[in-house]
């Protein structure tokens, strides 16, 4: 009776499922999914009506805390191209979903498998790899899309994949690419202009997102509140942060919306620092749903921040 | 005769310069000939020197271009210079472009680091080792709690676990997991190869073939090895009706429904199916029926962006067990002969993990109830033969709360009737709290208390656990670790 039972269970579960999740023709776009919100927005300048572009991240997760959602397999299992940061960014959960979804097409290496950190060069390559470093990247620290120049490296990738998938469509994709170039060069030299009265200021942040951003606009990066990546603070690092920041007069902690507030309130009462929250990818706060805006937010809080310590 | 004379004398004449002019005329056609030779060659020589002349006049060109350039760039830098610290400017400018140019070789240096970490372990496997020590104390011996482990103090090596991982070719990976566990009663340890499969990576029709040895996908955490359960121990249910890991060597297919709803179905066959399980009495000829069969579907929902629940049924199935694990003796006297084998289960998972600061904090609720209906031949203490089927119910669940990104702490409950003997019952009630150091590094406390009824003849049992698990090298973050 019980085994009737189970095997009646069964079979309404899985007609109750093909019922939900039967799939819809299929539109003629190419299928692009993209592992964080930036490189989405992206896919969607450059393709414009021609793709349909599916992110794995909604923009308020960690980089490395992306979930290992089964919801994500079918999605990847019909996509033509996944977009992915690279560097072993999405090494927390990439591996594992593309082995789920059994599309040959965006494996490692083959034609669909978009690393948007071709040409980058890499900053913080790690000289050892070991544990003790902590969370480490070998190939350097991949949060690169947080410097608006070496974005457009990624959309130049991102590029090149759409039209080796449909050649056909280059020009209509070289129009796009170069509209938001337009717009992107227009946008970098205005963050340029107003970050340049921050030359030389220093900030700390919660992970080691912002080498590159530091590096584009001139602002020193001291440290972390890390112990090391990935690895949580212990009260003997918070405080020689601490003593190190009011040697040095750091005047900004920057949180990042996905770790809690509470240490880094702590730091910047101690200091009198002042504690911003940044996104790091697009919709990581209200009204940062594009990479434009995004960039606006960091640039202009971070700016605000500044100038209301002198 | 004068004039024939004179005409002779003349022709004679004439012929005598002809001569020598003809002489001459040769030698000048040969000097000529010499001569525009010559010719030739310095035309060569010139048309190589022009050419040599050429090639300096462009480099002289592009240098001049580059001076003007670096020039120019100089004068970028420092746009207002007067006459008195021009010198110092020079020297500032000529700094600054050193210390671009060692920015850059910086960077490139780094790139040629990160390439040379790749290259000289490009044919290695991934390899990684998980080690895994358990302290405990359990206020009765092994007699009246049926461990495999003593009572008392104890502390045992549970697991040594060397993984390696890598590609076979572009259409299939593999694997293997050897793990060195600690024997009860000699403390010696022997390494038993758990997994060591291949799986492919390219078949049509969402198709995904395993074969080897391997961990037989039934139920929730029947393939989880133990050092990665969300608890010390492996709920009573799944060690008495799977026999500890659900290790088999077979094959097993599975598939994902193309549809857009994630549905997942894996059919599988092999020989035995449990590691600690007892073999099956196969003799010198295995029938089909001597294989286990077993299947399961699963399939996944986003209530919301933060809650999930994964919902599965599972089912293994052994026509012939042939006498597994030989005479199996019973309380009441009667000794069993195992025939036929049945198990089927359904679980769920049901999570909230904010996205937001899902490494923080989370909570999951995992349950699975499984049937078992093992068929025995019944040996009775009169020695009345006959065959009889045994329902047996067994479940476990636990509630797991993740506070902070180091900090969880949960609760789990089981409960298992015997599966020769339903009317022996089992209960463990088990609180736990683990603190993961690192991904690599994580300490877990739990008591267990178990109890069970007189039909079972065992006695109560309070026991402490703490677990050390480590992991060095290679560490990927698995499917089953969702």
């Amino acid at each position: 009776m019980k085994l009737k039972l189970l095997c009646l269970y069964s079979i309404i579960l899985l007609i109750g499922v093909f019922c939900i999740g039967l799939m819809p023709a299929h539109a003629g776009k190419i299928r692009v999914v993209a592992t964080l919100t930036d490189l989405a927005d992206f896919a969607s300048a450059v393709g414009g009506d021609l793709v349909e572009v599916h992110s794995l991240a909604t923009g308020v997760e960690d980089t490395h805390g992306v979930p290992m959602k089964p919801s994500f397999v079918p999605i990847m299992n019909r996509a033509d191209l996944m977009i992915l940061v690279g560097m072993d960014c999405e090494h927390a959960f990439l591996p594992a979903l593309l082995e789920a979804s059994k599309n040959p097409r965006i494996q490692t290496g083959r034609s669909g498998y978009v690393d948007c950190s071709q040409g980058i060069i890499p900053r913080e390559v790690p000289k050892t790899t070991g544990h003790s470093a902590g969370d480490v990247h070998p190939y350097g620290n991949p949060h690169y899309m947080l410097d608006p120049v070496s974005a457009k490296l990624a959309i130049e990738n991102i590029y090149n994949a759409l039209v080796a998938f449909a050649p056909q469509d280059k020009a209509q994709f070289k129009r796009n690419r170069d509209a938001y170039f337009t717009k992107l060069n227009a946008k970098i030299s205005e963050w340029e202009k107003e970050m340049k009265p921050l030359k030389g200021v220093k900030f700390v942040s919660y992970h080691e997102h912002w080498p590159y951003f530091a590096a584009r606009f001139g602002i020193e990066y001291f440290g972390t509140i890390e112990l090391r990546p990935g690895i949580d603070p212990t009260a003997r690092h918070i405080e020689e942060l601490v003593a190190s920041m009011k040697a040095q007069h750091v005047p900004i902690v920057v949180r990042e919306p996905q770790f809690p507030e509470r240490v880094p309130k702590r730091i910047a009462e101690q200091t009198g620092a002042t504690m911003i929250t940044l996104p790091i990818m697009p919709g990581g706060v209200p009204d940062t749903e594009t990479y434009i805006k995004m960039m606006d937010y960091i640039v202009h809080t971070m700016v605000t921040a500044v100038q209301s310590k002198k | 005769m004068k004039i024939m004379i004179t005409i002779i004398t003349l022709l004679f004449m004439l012929s005598l310069p002809a001569g020598a002019f003809a002489e001459t005329l040769e030698d000048r056609v040969k000097t000529l000939e010499e001569t525009l030779k010559k010719q030739e060659q310095t035309i060569e020589e010139l048309r190589v020197l022009q050419e040599t002349l050429k090639r300096q006049d462009q480099t002289i060109f592009e240098q001049r271009k580059l001076i003007e350039e670096l020039k120019a760039e100089v004068k970028q830098v420092e746009p207002s210079v007067s006459a008195e610290s021009s010198a110092a400017n020079k020297s500032i400018e000529t700094g600054q472009i050193q210390q671009q140019v060692q920015e850059l070789k910086e960077q490139v240096g780094q790139v040629v680091e990160a390439q040379r970490k790749v290259l000289p372990s490009e044919f290695n496997p991934s390899i990684g080792l998980v080690g895994e020590t358990i302290f405990s104390y359990r206020s009765k011996g092994s007699a009246q709690t049926g461990s495999d482990r003593p009572g008392g103090f104890d502390a045992f090596q549970r697991s040594v676990e060397l993984n390696a991982a890598a590609s076979v070719d572009p259409f299939a990976k593999a694997y293997v997991v050897a793990n060195a566990t600690a024997d009860a009663h000699t403390g010696e340890s022997t390494f038993n190869i758990e997994e060591a499969a291949i799986q492919t990576e390219s078949l049509p029709w969402n198709l995904t073939v395993k074969a080897g040895r391997f961990f037989g996908e039934f139920g929730r955490l029947a393939y989880i090895h133990d050092h990665e359960l969300p608890f010390v121990n492996r709920p009573l249910v799944l060690a008495q009706y799977i026999g500890g890991e659900s290790r088999t060597d077979g094959v097993q297919v599975n598939w994902l429904l193309p549809i857009e709803h994630y549905v997942s179905l894996t059919v599988g066959a092999g020989n035995q199916f449990g590691g600690d399980a007892p073999p099956n009495n196969v003799g010198d000829f295995r029938q089909l029926g001597g294989w286990n069969y077993w299947g399961r579907l699963s399939t996944y929902f986003d209530l919301t962006p933060d809650i999930s629940f994964e919902p599965g049924v599972s089912g293994l199935w052994n026509p012939k067990t042939l006498d597994r694990g030989g005479p199996l003796a019973q309380p009441d006297g009667s000794t069993l002969a195992e025939r036929e084998r049945r198990l089927v289960g359904a679980d769920f998972a049901l999570s909230w993990k904010p996205l937001r600061n899902n490494q923080f904090q989370s909570l999951t609720w995992g349950t699975e109830v499984l049937h078992s209906n093992n068929r025995y031949d019944v040996n009775s203490a009169d020695s009345t033969m006959f065959n009889r089927s045994v329902g047996s119910l067994g479940l476990y669940s636990y509630l797991t709360y993740k506070f902070h990104r180091q900090w969880s702490a949960g609760f789990l409950y089981g409960f298992v009737e015997d599966a020769q003997d339903n009317k022996a019952k089992t209960y463990e009630y088990s609180p736990y709290i683990t603190w993961a150091l690192s991904h690599w590094d994580q300490l877990r406390l739990q008591y267990t208390y178990t109890n069970h009824n007189t039909a079972s003849g065992l006695s109560p049992d309070h026991a402490v656990y703490v677990q050390w698990a480590w992991i060095i090298g290679s560490h990927s973050h698995g499917w089953q670790q969702r």
